[in-house]
C-alpha cells in the first residue's frame, strides 16, 4: 500500500489538473473551436501530421491484411449483391442522366445559373480520430493548397458528400464526417423537391427533418444538398423509411450517407465555392453572413 | 524512478496517439464496429512505473493530445485520462496479483474512461451520446483494450524498465 501523504499530493493535482481541463473545455466549447483551441490544434497537426502519414503509410499494409482476413467470409456474399446492385445503378444512370437534361434546359429558361464543375484539390486521408466517438478524418492538404474551414469534402470516386473541413493546418486539415453528431446539412429530396435537414447521429442513420410536412418521404428517395451552405446538388445519402407527415406537425425519417464512410481514401475538397455566395439577396448586392461550419 | 523513465512515458503516450488514428477506427481495424483504445491502455500501463506527480501529468498529456489530434472538444480526454491516471495510482498495488488483476483493471479503467468521456461531452453539448450505443462505445472498446494489454503491458515494462524489470507493481 502507498503512504497515504503521497496520494495525498496526488489527489491536490488531481483537482488542480481538472479545473484546467475544465477551463480549457468551457473556452473551447463556447470559442467554437476556434481562437485558443484552434491555434493549439493547428500547431499540433502541423507538428505531428508527419508521423501520422508516416505511421499510416507503415501500417496500410497490416491495417489492409487485417481488413481483408475480417471480410473474406463476407466477400461472396458482397459480389452478388453489389452485381445486383450495379444491374440497378446502370439503369438509374440513363434515368438520371436523362432527368438531369432535363433539369438543365428547365434552369437555362428560368435564368438561373446551372453550377458547373467547381474547382476542386484532391486529398487522400492519413488518420482517423483518436477513438470510436471522433467523427473525424485528416487528410494530406491544408491552406497552403486553399484548404479554409467551411469547404465541403466529397468522395473522389462517387462525389457523395463525406463532411465538412472544420480545421486547417499548413499541409493537412481535419475533416469533420456528416455522421457527426455536430454536422448539419441543409438537403433536397430529388423526388418531391423537398427540402430538409439532416443531422449525424454518429454510428446511426442520420435523421432527416423536412421543412414542409406536405410531401411524404419514400424509402430509397435521394437526398441533395440544396445549396444553402455547401454547393448544390452534392448526394449526401438515402432515405431509409417512408415516412408522412406526424399529425401535420413534423416529418423525420432516417437516412443512410451515400458513400462508405469505412472505405474512404480519396477525397475532393471543393475550394471553388463559397457558402456567401449562398447568402446574396435577390439584387446580389447585400451578403449575410453565414457560420462557416454546421455546429450546433 | 528517473527522467529517462518520464521521457519514455512521453515517447510512448505520443506514440501510442500516432497509432491510434493510423491503426484504428472506420476504414482501419474495427472488428464489430469497434476499436481498442490504446492511449487509456498506454496511460494505466505507464502510470504503473511512475511517481504520483509525473503520472498524473503524463494522464493530463495523453489526453491533451488525444483532444488535439481527434475531434473533441480541447480538455475533455484530458480531464478523463487525468482520472484515469488517479485511479491506476490508487490500485496499482493490486497488480502484484497477478495478470488476471491486471485485466479486470484495464477493461473496467477502459469502461470508466468511455463512459466519462460520453457523460463529460454531454454535459459540454458535444452530443457524445445522442445515440447511446453502449456496446460499440463502451464494452467492445473495453474488451479489445483489455486483450491489447497482452501486448502493450509487457512493452511498456521493456520501455519504461528495460531489463530491470521486476514485476508488475512499483
Amino acid at each position: 500500500m502507498q503512504p497515504f501523504r503521497r496520494f495525498d499530493r496526488a489527489t491536490y493535482l488531481l483537482i488542480g489538473l481538472l479545473v484546467v481541463s475544465f477551463a480549457l473545455t468551457t473556452l473551447d466549447v463556447r470559442g467554437e473551436q476556434s481562437g485558443l483551441g484552434e491555434v493549439l490544434r493547428s500547431g499540433a497537426q502541423t507538428v505531428f501530421s508527419p508521423l501520422q502519414k508516416a505511421a499510416t503509410a507503415v501500417t496500410r499494409p497490416v491495417v489492409g491484411f487485417i481488413d481483408a482476413i475480417s471480410n473474406f467470409a463476407g466477400l461472396r456474399e458482397e459480389n452478388e449483391r453489389l452485381r445486383q446492385q450495379l444491374a440497378d445503378l446502370q439503369a438509374g444512370v440513363q434515368e438520371v442522366e436523362e432527368l438531369r437534361l432535363e433539369v438543365e434546359l428547365l434552369q437555362q429558361a428560368a435564368g438561373l445559373d446551372v453550377p458547373g464543375d467547381l474547382a476542386a484539390v484532391t486529398a487522400r486521408i492519413f488518420a482517423n480520430g483518436v477513438t470510436d466517438f471522433d467523427r473525424v478524418r485528416f487528410i494530406s492538404r491544408g491552406s497552403d493548397d486553399g484548404l479554409a474551414k467551411g469547404q465541403a469534402v466529397i468522395d473522389a470516386r462517387t462525389g457523395g458528400l463525406v463532411g465538412i473541413v472544420d480545421q486547417v493546418a499548413d499541409d493537412s486539415a481535419r475533416v469533420r464526417l456528416i455522421t457527426d453528431t455536430r454536422v448539419g446539412v441543409g438537403v433536397r429530396n430529388l423526388t418531391s423537391s423537398e427540402t430538409g435537414w439532416v443531422e449525424g447521429r454518429g454510428s446511426d442513420p442520420m435523421q432527416l427533418e423536412m421543412f414542409s410536412v406536405a410531401e411524404p418521404v419514400t424509402e430509397g428517395d435521394l437526398l441533395v444538398t440544396n445549396g444553402s451552405r455547401y454547393p448544390p446538388d452534392i448526394p449526401v445519402g438515402v432515405v431509409l423509411v417512408s415516412a408522412e407527415a406526424e399529425a401535420g406537425f413534423g416529418l423525420f425519417s432516417t437516412v443512410r450517407p451515400i458513400i462508405d464512410l469505412g472505405r474512404l481514401d480519396y477525397v475532393k475538397v471543393i475550394v471553388g465555392w463559397s457558402p456567401l455566395d449562398a447568402a446574396l439577396d435577390n439584387d446580389g448586392d447585400e451578403v449575410v453572413p453565414n457560420p462557416s461550419v454546421d455546429l450546433e | 524512478m528517473t527522467g529517462r523513465e518520464i521521457a519514455a512515458a512521453l515517447a510512448l503516450v505520443i506514440v501510442a496517439v500516432v497509432l491510434q488514428g493510423a491503426l484504428f477506427g472506420e476504414g482501419r481495424i474495427q472488428p464489430f464496429g469497434a476499436s481498442p483504445n490504446l492511449v487509456v491502455v498506454v496511460v494505466i500501463a505507464t502510470v504503473r512505473y511512475l511517481e504520483p506527480e509525473p503520472a498524473m501529468l503524463v494522464g493530463f498529456t495523453a489526453g491533451l493530445l488525444a483532444d488535439l489530434l481527434g475531434g473533441s472538444a480541447l480538455g475533455l480526454w484530458a480531464m478523463v485520462l487525468t482520472v484515469i491516471a488517479y485511479l491506476t495510482l490508487r490500485v496499482r498495488h493490486r497488480a502484484d496479483d497477478g495478470p488476471l488483476v491486471i485485466a479486470i483493471g484495464v477493461f473496467l479503467l477502459t469502461l470508466l474512461a468511455h463512459a466519462l468521456f460520453g457523460f463529460a461531452g454531454t454535459l459540454f453539448g458535444q452530443r457524445t451520446l445522442v445515440n447511446l450505443d453502449v456496446t460499440h462505445l463502451m464494452i467492445l472498446p473495453a474488451l479489445y483494450s483489455t486483450v491489447l494489454a497482452a501486448l502493450v503491458v509487457p512493452a511498456t515494462t521493456l520501455a519504461m524498465r528495460g531489463r530491470r524489470s521486476r514485476g508488475w507493481a512499483v
